[in-house]
């Protein structure tokens, strides 16, 4: 049955890959387009490029592959499926986390990590930057600007995001006419 | 009883229809990774629901785990303010926004084939992504990379990451580090 396997493919990759919603991409396209030949290459590219053009997660994508195979009811399924381990995974760790909090051990455990998390978050910030903004002078700038409202003036980022969407539309029609 | 870390759990606890007022915004507003970077102003900077180094450890956590790193620190957070009906909650009000819009999204591509070009307001929108997680960088390593071995570590760690290093490994790294050399001494009298 197309349904309960839709929630399955999506089960089992929202369960096994590390890494967060981009390195899972690769993995959904090998079960979607090649193995079960639910959508074609192009299809999927399509969707991918869909789910980042809307707000919220990448793998909001699951909602188009769930729709292509089964309508309404696959959509609400794929996208649930994706999401699911992970959230029960993260709110049992949350839960142990909790009570594990006044060990020592633990607390010198998770002031080691700071520094990696830290490091984890400037690690993704190049990475976006690198693929998606190159390294075209005006978009840094526009990302300086952004970085120094949410930072220094503690801007609501709501506007952040409306105003860099709204000037690189701008900038683009601007600089490169036609 | 010796005095242990006192972990100041939030300043009151949101009502779930507070939690989810803010996780629909969050869903609505932020786009990939920038998630965590609408959370967090949200959630530590403007409503002191949890402190920088509770909302870390959730990060840390997402990247310990499986899955989307953003949805997870999103039900992280729900869980610690809530437990389980508020990390359902922030879950499924994290998705409605972008449920709703992908699913019109999709419908309309299937019918027209054709993906709108807004190449221009993308890379705004990415600008504003790299300038959201660099804010959380930046204030949760400001608040809580206290001592010199911290920020040797943060150097460290970003330096691995940069050579492709594995980044479970690098936090399990880090963490065993913090283990073994950063764990709170006893203190012998409570203030």
């Amino acid at each position: 049955m197309n349904l309960l396997r839709l929630a399955l493919v999506f089960a089992k990759v929202g369960a096994v890959v590390f890494g967060g919603g981009f390195v899972m991409i690769p993995f959904i396209q090998r079960e979607v387009v090649q193995h079960y030949g639910w959508l074609t290459q192009q299809q999927f590219v399509d969707a991918i490029a869909l789910g980042q053009i809307t707000p919220g997660p990448i793998l909001i994508s699951a909602t188009f592959i769930g729709y292509k195979v089964q309508g309404l009811t696959g959509a609400v399924v794929a996208t649930l499926a994706v999401f699911l381990p992970s959230f029960l995974m993260t709110a049992l760790a949350a839960r142990q986390l909790s009570r594990l909090r006044s060990n020592p051990r633990i607390a010198g455990f998770l002031r080691g990590v700071l520094p990696a998390v830290v490091a984890m978050l400037v690690m993704a910030a190049i990475s976006i930057a690198r693929s998606s903004l190159g390294l075209d002078w005006p978009l840094l700038l526009l990302t300086l600007i952004a970085l120094t409202l949410l930072v220094r003036f503690k801007v609501d980022a709501v506007y952040v995001v409306l105003g860099a969407g709204v000037v690189g539309f701008l900038m683009e029609h601007w600089c490169r006419p036609g | 009883m010796s005095a242990r870390i006192v972990v100041t759990p939030s300043r009151g606890s949101p009502s779930l229809l507070q939690l989810a007022h803010v996780m629909l915004k969050v869903g609505a507003t932020g786009f990939g990774m920038g998630m965590v970077g609408v959370l967090h102003q949200e959630v530590v900077t403007r409503r002191a629901w949890l402190a920088q180094e509770e909302f870390a450890d959730g990060l840390a956590l997402a990247n310990l785990l499986p899955g989307p790193i953003a949805v997870d620190v999103a039900v992280y957070v729900g869980y610690r303010l809530r437990g389980w009906a508020g990390a359902t909650l922030c879950l499924l009000a994290l998705l409605v926004p972008a449920f709703v819009i992908m699913l019109a999204l999709t419908i309309a591509y299937l019918r027209y084939g054709q993906v709108p070009q807004l190449h221009g307001a993308f890379k705004g929108l990415n600008a504003a992504v790299v300038a959201l997680v660099l804010s959380v960088a930046y204030r949760i390593g400001k608040s809580s990379l206290k001592s010199a071995a911290q920020v040797a570590l943060a150097t460290v760690a970003l330096g691995a990451a940069f050579l492709h290093a594995n980044l479970v490994v690098l936090v399990l790294a880090c963490g065993l580090v913090g283990a073994l050399l950063l764990h709170p001494r006893p203190k012998a009298v409570a203030p």
